[in-house]
């Protein structure tokens, strides 16, 4: 028993070796699929290429060609600014109204299952159906949309939604919303369960509102569900593909108004025909990789701050 | 990005699955030391059937010979093609794309010259056979097997209800999309979501107005740029165009456009001769008819023209090992007889010229086409750089028609877009 009590102090109940050992396959895997990838793309990055012919070692050429040549000099700024306008979409939408369906949902317990289900459907299906089942829904010659809304005498709201650059960006934002609202529902939802009842029903003895125990019980105790959440949603965000693919095509129409980061990375790896395709979709792909690693670290630190500071 | 290599990964394994398929078959021809066979990869996966056919023909004179005919997903050919020609077990022949996107494999040594190798080029349209030549040493790298040629289709059945003809003016183009307009009909369908069906349109509308070919020789001598006001007139056509498109049509999806031609909601469609297959099969009631758009006031062509490109070739493989029998499959594929089996199995244009259109309107598109023949300017010359003319151009119309851009600014960004790559005169 002292034993045991020991090595639990240590934190580890395994030797080094077997530790490794049982690392092992995950880290084989990663490095791979993962890690192996990363690092051709960045050494990628470096050379100029003609084809799949590596060519010179030419530095950071071209990541300044991102940033001093057409096309890709207008586009960047834009397509990081969509990436960003996703992310933001996504943290609204489901810091409220998934926080909102996940708290009722926690709180009604019977059909919870039914619900939470029904939620995350969307979830569950491919972004690339998704996105094309909202395209054709969408289209203003056959789309039911505004179909729907000229029969409810709402005409006067019948949009071009895909056609309007003022509105094709927040379709995207609002369709990968819609698609998304189920996880953060599963995870304020397990994150919700953990809360122990007696703090709630203690406050409640104290007298504290239904909003005041809301506010100052459940809320910071979900602070490392929604920091998890929004670091998730955030790479999500930043790598968002298939959506805006769907949506927009890959020259993000109509005129760039949707275009993302990935998608400047697809046109420029496979369908601009340029002999150096290689080396400057890398460079995008690094460039890409660096702001989401970045953030994310930061995001990490920052919620690990906060959290020591509320226990 | 992790996403986009491992997107990556799947591609290559893909390939070299691919490649792991067709394997044995090449193995075994060298084990018998007779027997050989070929094999083709193609994009074209809705050909298979018709491919298979015209290649039976030439494995019948051919004894000993086996073609293989493999077809890919179109999207992800450029990529599987890449990385089949950097293995060894990759293609012998294989269809390559044109112009500018036939440069990455010739830069990267991976297809036969075929100057020395393949008799009857010269007689290929010079436009057309410039899509299968390398842009830095001129050499030839591929057989062209298809030309595209852009004109305005119209539904007769629809025009002879409304009691409407083929305009021969420019006024009679404009009454007759006005007439069309007032019998309620979206006179012509576009589907501008898709930007790359916008520099299309600018031509078939447009191109007699800047002067066709005579505009197209002035911009690569540096004679004249995009800014020209003749140019930017023919962007100004495009423009006043919009009226007689669907009101939202930045919005419509290319599909859309195609269903809103063959469902009657619209009378015309600006295209390529590729649209005619798709036609077909959603409206095999429909009759079609093809005009060129007539010449507009002030127009400096003479007369009204078709523009046409290059629709990719057929390519010799530098690492295969059956060099010499790639290269008599390919004499053959620039031979008439090629030349009419494919026209004949796949209704489209041969690039080869002397071939008989057993379809009326593919022989009258092609008539059109011969009369007064033109490049379709922006893929022909401009897509050896980035960014690409036609990329500029496609996502500028689409801000012509959001009023984002009038003609002139749409002309400069244009040019302002190739000046970062074009020399003139090279």
């Amino acid at each position: 028993m002292p034993a045991i009590r020991r090595r639990l102090k240590t934190g580890t109940g395994l030797s080094w070796g077997t530790s490794m050992l049982f690392v092992l396959p995950a880290l084989v895997l990663f490095a791979v699929f993962v890690l192996y990838p990363l690092l051709t793309a960045l050494s990628y990055s470096f050379f100029s290429w003609r084809g799949i012919v590596r060519d010179d070692f030419v530095g950071l050429e071209n990541y300044v060609t991102v940033f001093t040549q057409l096309p890709y000099k207008d586009e960047v700024g834009n397509a990081f600014a969509h990436n960003f306008l996703l992310f933001i979409g996504a943290m609204v939408f489901q810091n409220t109204i998934g926080l909102l369906i996940a708290t009722l949902l926690h709180r009604i317990g019977r059909m919870k299952r039914f619900f939470q289900t029904i939620y995350t459907l969307p979830y569950l299906v491919s972004p690339l159906v998704i996105g094309y089942l909202w395209s054709l829904m969408l289209s203003p010659l056959f789309g039911p949309v505004n179909a729907l809304l000229k029969a409810i005498g709402l005409g006067d709201l019948a949009q071009p939604w895909l056609g309007n650059p003022s509105t094709a960006i927040w379709v995207v934002v609002l369709v990968t919303a819609w698609q998304w609202i189920g996880f953060p529902i599963l995870m304020y939802g397990a994150a919700l369960g953990g809360i122990a009842e007696e703090i709630d029903e203690a406050a409640s003895l104290d007298g504290a509102t239904s909003w005041q125990r809301f506010r100052s019980i459940t809320l910071p105790l979900l602070v490392p569900a929604i920091g998890t959440v929004s670091i998730l949603t955030f790479i999500g965000a930043m790598e968002s593909f298939p959506i805006p693919y769907a949506l927009g095509g890959s020259t993000g129409s109509p005129a760039g108004a949707t275009d993302v980061m990935s998608l400047l990375f697809y046109r420029t790896a496979f369908e601009s025909g340029s002999t150096n395709a290689i080396g400057v979709s890398s460079a995008i792909a690094m460039l890409l990789f660096l702001v989401i690693f970045g953030v994310a670290v930061l995001m990490r630190w920052l919620l690990d701050t906060r959290e020591r500071k509320m226990f | 990005m992790k996403r986009n290599t491992l997107r990556m990964a799947g591609i290559v394994a893909a390939g070299a699955l691919a490649l792991t398929g067709c394997a044995p078959s090449s193995s075994s021809s060298e084990e018998s030391g007779e027997d050989v066979t070929l094999t083709v990869w193609s994009w074209r996966t809705e050909d298979i059937e018709q491919y298979n056919r015209i290649f039976d023909v030439y494995e019948e004179a051919h004894p000993g010979v086996t073609i293989e005919f493999e077809a890919f997903l179109n999207t992800e050919y450029n990529q599987l093609l890449t990385t089949g020609l950097s293995g060894s077990d990759g293609p012998d022949v294989a269809m390559v794309r044109s112009y500018g996107g036939l440069q990455g494999w010739v830069s990267a040594g991976q297809l036969v010259a075929l100057e020395d190798k393949v008799e009857g080029l010269d007689a290929i349209e010079p436009a057309v056979l410039a899509g299968a030549k390398g842009h830095e040493d001129g050499k030839i790298y591929a057989v062209p097997f298809a030309t595209q040629t852009l004109q305005m289709f119209y539904n007769k059945t629809l025009f002879d209800e409304l009691g409407l003809e083929e305009p021969t003016t420019w006024d009679e183009f404009i009454a007759l999309n006005e007439k069309l307009l007032a019998e309620g009909v979206t006179p012509m369908a576009l589907g501008a979501k898709d930007s790359w069906v916008l520099p299309i349109f600018a031509d078939i509308i447009g191109a007699g107005r800047y002067g066709a070919t005579d505009f197209e020789a002035a911009v690569l001598s540096g004679e004249k740029n995009f800014t020209d006001a003749d140019y930017v007139a023919s962007l100004q056509l495009v423009a006043d165009m919009q009226k007689y498109l669907s009101p939202d049509v930045v919005g419509v999806g290319y599909t859309d456009s195609q269903i809103q031609f063959t469902s009657g909601l619209a009378a015309q469609y600006p295209g390529g001769t590729f649209e005619l297959t798709t036609f077909k099969t959603q409206a095999p009631d429909m009759e079609l008819g093809v005009y060129q758009v007539p010449l507009p006031p002030q127009a400096k062509a003479d007369q009204p023209v078709t523009p046409a490109y290059a629709d990719g070739g057929f390519a010799i493989n530098s690492a295969s090992k059956h060099q010499e029998e790639a290269a008599e499959l390919l004499n053959w594929i620039a031979s008439k007889e090629f030349a009419q089996l494919f026209a004949d199995e796949l209704s489209m244009f041969s690039a080869i010229p002397g071939v008989e259109y057993k379809d009326e309107l593919l022989q009258e598109m092609w008539d059109l086409y011969t009369a007064s023949p033109a490049s379709y300017l922006l893929l022909v010359n401009f897509r050896y750089g980035e960014p690409q003319g036609t990329a500029v151009l496609g996502e500028g119309v689409q801000q012509l028609f959001l009023g984002e851009l009038d003609a002139a600014g749409l002309a400069q960004k244009l040019q302002t877009g190739v000046d970062q790559w074009f020399v003139p005169g090279e």
